[in-house]
């Protein structure tokens, strides 16, 4: 495969995450514009797991997810009184703060006689796991797409299950959930604390596919991809926001004709769907008819696969 | 279902475990000048050594790509492949970038040495200098 179109592959699945944790806080009605500041300390933690304590990289991804997944909880715990524009603007000067904490961040360690480790504004350079491990790109692209089908796969079975209602209720109609008798309140911090550690996946293997990680590239442009990645993509199954990265990292990248105009173009696209459709492609209604549809293939295919079973059962002289 | 998640989480286990074995790496280290062509496009004339012993690093595959760090997987220009000049460790390339402003340039190498370095650097349309990070808190000049 043409390295060229797996960096883009890597890519489309690393900031995968980082949507579908935005993804995860839609479901529960919270629009969060700090996703990135999540995926930024997931990519240090991790890198610096690796690159400075010589950590492997399983165990560096583990440590990147629980340290955002710590933080997003207690990020979670003072915004729970807040919600929408109020949410919103909290959670952006969150990954503001972190953004800027990291732009101070100096821990630097002597390895084999070269400086290794955050520095600053400057970044965070020789992240250099996958090259010390002989790993090529293609290696790790698997890598990616394994770990972000498991995270599909869990999607799945989180929206089929009672957390899955439970979230999408709060996401509907946080009032009315509670009357049910939910703790609205436990559950908003839970979706924030797997949607931190979901970032912080994300983070992680982005520090280490890119080998290279700054402060800059976690401003508030990031932040407001992942989110409208879901937005796009559609707010009706966890299928949706890869669809976003999908046209946004995979269609305007395949026209470089347009260059420079992308991000006007990725914009325009944003305005018109919220117009147009409100919760995205692949909205609830879009899912339900294909979800009936597919059950309708499922049925006649089953149907018309026990004829010739009834027939040659006929044949044979057995019962009808 | 529930099988299908746990085929699936051991196949992503398996593929972090089968990550793990460690190989001792030559590391390179890299001086990048470059200078504006044509509209947006850039000759660069980069000097790879090897980062301990400081030996020119001759006979290497160099793909020169470049992504911009204030938006991550979102303009990041297809590599292209550097030829060696005569000199040892010198190879040349000529970038296409997108838009001017700062960009880091990758450059991946293969071939007896795989590695890969980042250069931040400045694009303009007349000149290509440092990149300037963004001041921390409390560094800006009055």
């Amino acid at each position: 495969m043409d390295d060229y179109l797996i960096g883009v592959l890597s890519n489309i699945g690393v900031i995968s995450f980082v949507a579908l944790s935005a993804y995860l806080l839609l479901l529960t009605g919270e629009i969060s514009f700090g996703q990135q500041g999540f995926f930024a300390i997931g990519a240090y933690a991790a890198g610096i797991a690796t690159a400075l304590w010589g950590w492997s990289l399983t165990t560096a991804l583990v440590w990147g997810a629980a340290v955002s997944g710590s933080a997003a909880l207690l990020v979670g715990v003072p915004t729970l009184r807040l919600h929408g524009l109020y949410f919103a603007i909290a959670t952006l000067a969150f990954a503001e703060m972190v953004r800027i904490l990291f732009e101070l961040f100096r821990y630097q360690i002597s390895i084999d006689g070269e400086l290794i480790g955050p520095n600053g504004t400057d970044g965070f350079r020789n992240i250099r796991y996958i090259f010390d491990h002989n790993i090529d790109a293609f290696q790790f692209l698997l890598l990616i797409y394994s770990l972000l089908a498991a995270t599909m796969l869990a999607f799945m079975l989180l929206e089929r299950s009672r957390l899955g209602v439970i979230f999408r209720m709060i996401g509907q109609d946080e009032t009315l959930a509670e009357l049910q008798g939910i703790p609205v309140a436990r559950y908003r911090v839970l979706a924030a604390g797997i949607a931190g550690m979901l970032a912080g996946i994300g983070g992680g293997l982005y520090a280490h596919l890119t080998t290279y990680v700054e402060p800059r590239i976690f401003d508030i442009m990031l932040g407001v991809h992942s989110l409208a990645y879901g937005l796009i993509g559609g707010l009706g199954t966890a299928l949706g926001p890869l669809l976003g990265v999908l046209i946004d990292i995979g269609l305007l990248e395949s026209i470089r004709a347009l260059a420079g105009y992308r991000m006007i173009i990725f914009g325009g696209l944003v305005a018109m769907l919220l117009i147009v459709r409100p919760r995205g492609l692949l909205d609830e209604v879009v899912v339900h008819k294909i979800g009936r549809g597919w059950r309708r293939v499922a049925l006649w295919v089953r149907r018309s696969g026990l004829k010739p079973r009834a027939n040659n059962a006929r044949a044979t002289g057995g019962p009808p | 279902m529930r099988s299908v998640a746990h085929a699936m989480t051991t196949l992503a286990m398996l593929a972090l475990c089968g990550l793990e074995a460690a190989h001792a790496q030559v590391r390179a280290k890299a001086e990048v000048s470059c200078r504006p062509a044509e509209k947006l496009q850039y000759d660069c004339i980069i000097k790879l050594a090897n980062s301990r012993t400081s030996e020119p690093l001759s006979g290497l595959t160099l793909m020169v790509g470049a992504d911009m760090p204030s938006m991550p997987a979102a303009h990041n220009v297809r590599p292209v492949k550097a030829t060696e000049e005569q000199d040892k460790g010198t190879y040349r390339a000529r970038i296409a970038l997108e838009m001017y402003g700062d960009w880091a340039l990758r450059l991946e190498l293969s071939g007896a040495v795989r590695d890969r370095v980042v250069k931040l650097l400045r694009f303009e349309s007349d000149r290509v200098g440092e990149a300037t990070p963004t001041q921390a808190p409390g560094r800006h000049r009055h």
